[in-house]
């Protein structure tokens, strides 16, 4: 097959210009779908970021009970000293910080807001979270009765650094409690829900304000890559089986729901674009199969069989859309270094945050994402390969060999 | 034996519905070692009676013979493997594949039977020194003449070691000093290795150079010539 290989290859560019339309056609095709996927697979990639670094972590640690009814009587005790003692077992965890989470009403002279409670341990979740360095005004809980706000928040409240804000909640014991503070800093992130919902307090306080005791509501952990957090999950479930150790993507099934969905839409998008592109390529693999119908003729009289022939055919599609598919990836990856400090989309910034992701997208393409443009690319050549391929074998060696 | 066999064969052709009888109850033995030509005006049936022996189209009567077997029933496959095995073509357009050297127009064939690569070229250069064209097995057909590509061609048909060189018109697109220049090649190639050569040509150079000549008319076989060349 060699030979047939050879042939084939050599026969793809002796009409320079069509083989030139064609790679054209099928190189731009595949840099837009390529470019289009990575700044897709950039918003997803920021996205489940921004989720994991801000509020989520890799892992949560939680009282069994909590993934069915998250109620703040779900502690895990002794400010979580048992599942710490596990964590440090375990060298894959980077940070992790305890916290408390429940629900309150936070009221200023001019509005009352339903908000979510975050109590934490400000030096251990300077380790995990990004919350602190994305400070607008003030700082980050380093005083006490002090309460960090997201931006959104505090316009709704119409509060500034230092105003007096009042937080009601219901505790322990299901009575009505309160605390008042001040705002000691305000935050912007990406993630438009937290900087409009979230308030922030020291996890003493949180635990004075909702009756806790020692006790926390969760420990959240952050691991290393993504790919390992399933084994860190394993060891952790292992050592407190008494726990719920949930994974992000267990956390908020959506996200990894968003990131199977992008492999579908991948296909689906290449699916339709080569498909559209096979017209084409069948059209000159036609064209040329027309125009060599004598040297067709001459190939099956020396003893070429034909399935040979359907090889050499089938061949050069394969081919012609390699290359074109070559010279794709190569103007896609182009583009992407280009496109590496990000795109800036901060006139979308509002709707963006809605989606937790951020103003300034950083295209992303890994070397598997080629996979199926590769596999899609060579489905389509066999295809469009087919019909010219069977006008190919139906010639009659006798005719053809005559054919002017 | 008759390597190359027509027995009572005919050839119709239909086209918009209209049938045409291009050959008729042809029966002919093409020897070992012959040097034949198939001779007649146009329309006389020798390319059609060339495609039945070469089996490049099917009879619609009667039967052909290569070496003994007979061809019909067999599949596309089949008959691909046959003639590559068995037979030459020489064409009247040169028909070399314009992609490929003429040393790769002559080792495609080998390299289809499955010779390996190094005799492959060991055999291209002792063909290309065979028909007189040594140094020239790198060129592309578009850089050679007509005369050197339809030495090419001889040199292609015998790459693949056939028993039967079935030429269509070898000379026609050639002046006459490049036809007899050829001719006497195939001459030497019969006299000396045995090869056997059965031409269609009304040319004269071929006829004058031919053992025998077949003469068709209106689809058979009118006269025979025999022993017109020592």
């Amino acid at each position: 097959m060699t030979s047939m290989l050879r042939l084939a290859w050599r026969n793809i560019f002796r009409n320079p210009r069509r083989t030139g339309i064609v790679v054209t056609a099928v190189a731009v095709g595949i840099a837009g779908t390529l470019l289009s996927m990575a700044i897709f697979y950039g918003m997803m990639q920021q996205m489940v970021e921004n989720a994991i670094q801000t509020d989520l972590g890799h892992l949560q640690i939680h009282a069994r009970g909590w993934d069915a009814d998250p109620e703040i009587g779900l502690l895990l005790e002794d400010g979580g000293r048992a599942e710490i003692a596990a964590l440090a077992g375990a060298p894959a965890v980077q940070a992790f910080a305890p916290r408390i989470r429940g629900e309150g009403l936070v009221t200023s002279p001019s509005a009352s807001v339903g908000v979510r409670v975050l109590g934490v341990d400000p030096p251990r979740e300077q380790m995990l979270s990004t919350v602190a360095g994305s400070l607008v005004e003030g700082s980050y809980l380093d005083a006490p009765r002090r309460a960090l706000l997201g931006e959104g928040l505090a316009r709704r409240l119409a509060v500034e650094i230092g105003d007096k804000i009042v937080i009601s909640a219901q505790d322990l014991s299901g009575d009505m409690t309160g605390e008042a503070v001040r705002v000691g800093g305000i935050f912007r992130t990406p993630l438009s829900a937290l900087d409009r919902g979230t308030l922030f307090l020291s996890l003493e306080e949180a635990g004075n304000l909702f009756g806790l005791g020692s006790g926390v509501s969760e420990i959240v952990v952050l691991g290393g890559e993504r790919a390992e957090i399933p084994a860190l999950q394993a060891q952790l479930l292992a050592a407190l089986p008494e726990r719920e150790v949930r994974r992000w993507d267990e956390l908020q099934p959506l996200l990894r729901y968003m990131l199977d969905t992008m492999d579908q839409v991948a296909w689906g998008l290449y699916l339709t674009i080569f498909i559209a592109m096979s017209f084409g390529i069948a059209n000159v693999l036609l064209m040329a199969i027309f125009e060599r119908i004598r040297e067709i003729g001459i190939l099956l009289a020396v003893g070429l069989s034909r399935s040979r022939l359907v090889f050499m055919v089938v061949s050069e599609s394969i081919l012609v859309t390699l290359v074109g598919l070559g010279v794709g990836f190569g103007l896609a990856g182009l583009c992407l270094v280009a496109l590496s400090g990000g795109i800036d989309l901060s006139a979308f910034s509002e709707g963006l945050g809605a989606y937790g992701m951020g103003t300034r997208i950083v295209p992303t393409l890994g070397v598997g994402d080629l996979a199926i443009p590769t596999v899609v690319a060579v489905i389509t050549a066999l295809l469009a390969s087919a019909w010219p391929a069977l006008r190919a074998v139906r010639l009659h060696p006798a005719e053809a060999v005559r054919h002017d | 034996m008759a390597i190359l066999e027509a027995i009572g064969v005919g050839k119709v052709y239909e086209t918009r519905g209209v049938e045409t009888q291009a050959l008729h109850g042809v029966d002919l033995a093409v020897e070992e070692g012959e040097f034949a030509a198939l001779a007649g005006p146009s329309g006389s049936g020798k390319t059609t009676l060339l495609n039945l022996l070469g089996a490049l189209d099917a009879p619609s009567s009667g039967e052909v013979c290569l070496d003994g077997d007979k061809l019909s029933g067999l599949g596309a496959a089949a008959l691909s493997e046959l003639r590559l095995r068995k037979l030459g073509f020489v064409f009247q357009a040169y028909n070399l594949i314009p992609v490929f050297s003429a040393a790769e127009n002559i080792e495609f064939v080998m390299q289809l039977q499955g010779v390996s690569a190094a005799e492959r070229r060991e055999r291209a250069e002792a063909l290309l020194a065979e028909v007189e064209l040594e140094g020239l097995g790198d060129k592309r057909p578009l850089e050679m003449s007509g005369g050197q590509q339809q030495r090419v061609a001889v040199a292609r048909a015998l790459a693949s070691r056939p028993r039967v060189i079935l030429a269509d018109e070898p000379t026609a697109n050639l002046d006459s000093k490049t036809a007899t220049r050829l001719l006497d090649l195939m001459v030497g190639l019969n006299a000396n290795h045995g090869t056997t050569f059965l031409f269609s040509s009304h040319d004269p150079l071929v006829l004058e150079r031919a053992r025998r000549r077949i003469w068709l008319r209106d689809g058979g076989i009118d006269r025979i010539e025999e022993g017109v060349r020592a």
